[in-house]
């Protein structure tokens, strides 16, 4: 009977430690990046230029269609959230400069910082990427085509787009989302390094 | 701890210090006691916590309280639903509000009305043509949810406000012929 008991309480102790195991594993990868991002030198056994420019662009593209980047870059004038791409609640619009309507702008919620009792994402200057360059539903090649067209990227020349990807304030909240959210792949560093490298390559479209 | 130091219907609360994850509907209901401000859904989704703030060029917006830090209204000067009315009298938004019989449970009305206010006194220094403004009031009031679903008597109280004292909301002109 005891020894009965004693295997039974092993075999509790057991499944709790799995679970805990289980739990704990789920939110350490919650709270670290998707996955990380190929350094551009391990593109350098693509001999063609233009192939290795575009698989750089490629592995850019996971970044650029993470749900941190495509909700702010929507395609129509309501911006979307959390890591399944929802419309916005409460139902928000762009307004006529990209932070939202009169009634109501996006610094009004989404302030300088993060804040979690709120699970409220912040940044200073939140607001939505201009339509012209809205990516949602768009594939990485049509992204890459709009993203080096000055017309369609804000009137950025090329070296302007690695300065953007790699310094800008806002975008780099996307390595940094808060808690409930996955960052986008990688880091900023290392999205700044692909862009860099891509253009250096000819910014080749896949 | 941060020092917090802000104006509320007019009256100067702190410096105190307040834990920086305290958040500003917990402060006004918990720590200032003015429990009108309620607490909704929590994710700035019903608006039902809305308070308004006074920009010191005299223009004013909302802003929900459920998810924004107490410590980032250091300095600034809002109204809450206690604010409105002045020595027991309403204003003349609340009565219309009472005479719709706008509000069933009452929940979500601070919100409602903390809008319209700042939508009243936008279009005080804005004027909006007639035309415009039943889009004009459905865009203010979007986004506030009522889930005994008084929206229609909300926006009819907003907009007879409105209708009543043409003059002053409405761009108004002289028909032609006159």
């Amino acid at each position: 009977m005891k020894s009965e008991l004693r295997s039974s309480i092993l075999v509790s102790v057991a499944a709790l430690t799995s679970i805990l195991i289980s739990v704990l594993t789920a939110y350490a990868v919650a709270e670290t990046a998707s996955y990380t991002l190929a350094a551009p030198e391990s593109f350098s056994s693509i001999g063609d230029i233009n192939k290795r420019s575009a698989a750089l662009f490629t592995e850019l593209g996971s970044v650029l269609t993470n749900p941190r980047c495509v909700n702010c870059h929507p395609a129509g004038d309501r911006p979307r959230q959390g890591d399944l791409s929802r419309l916005h609640q409460p139902p928000v619009y762009r307004g006529p400069d990209g932070f939202g309507l009169e009634t109501m702008r996006c610094p009004v919620c989404h302030q300088s910082a993060n804040f979690e009792p709120g699970r409220m994402p912040g940044r200073s200057q939140w607001h939505l990427a201009p339509l012209e360059m809205g990516w949602e539903g768009k594939t990485i090649r049509e992204i890459c085509m709009q993203i080096k067209d000055p017309a369609r990227n804000g009137g950025r020349s090329l070296e302007d787009l690695i300065h953007h990807i790699g310094t800008d304030n806002l975008v780099g909240w996307a390595w940094a989302p808060g808690s409930g959210r996955q960052p986008a792949p990688g880091t900023q560093k290392e999205a700044s390094a692909l862009a860099e490298a891509w253009v250096n390559t000819g910014a080749v479209c896949p | 701890m941060t020092t917090l130091a802000l104006t509320i219907n007019g009256r100067a609360y702190g410096p105190m210090d307040v834990r920086d994850e305290l958040t500003m509907n917990d402060f006004l209901r918990e720590v200032v006691g003015l429990t009108g401000t309620k607490f909704g859904c929590g994710a700035a989704q019903c608006l039902s916590c809305a308070v308004i703030v006074d920009r010191p060029e005299g223009t004013s917006y909302t802003t929900p309280t459920c998810v924004v830090s107490a410590v980032n209204f250091n300095g600034k000067a809002i109204r809450t639903v206690e604010g409105h009315a002045q020595d027991g009298e309403l204003t003349v938004l609340q009565k219309s509000f009472v005479e719709h019989f706008a509000f069933q449970c009452g929940y979500c009305t601070p919100g409602f009305l903390n809008e319209g206010q700042v939508l009243l006194e936008r279009l005080a220094k804005r004027p909006v043509a007639r035309a415009e403004l039943e889009r004009t009031i459905a865009e203010a009031l979007d986004g506030h949810l009522c889930r005994c679903t008084g929206y229609v008597k909300y926006h009819e109280a907003v907009r007879d406000v409105i209708l009543a004292d043409p003059h002053r909301y409405l761009i108004w002109r002289t028909p032609r012929g006159r």
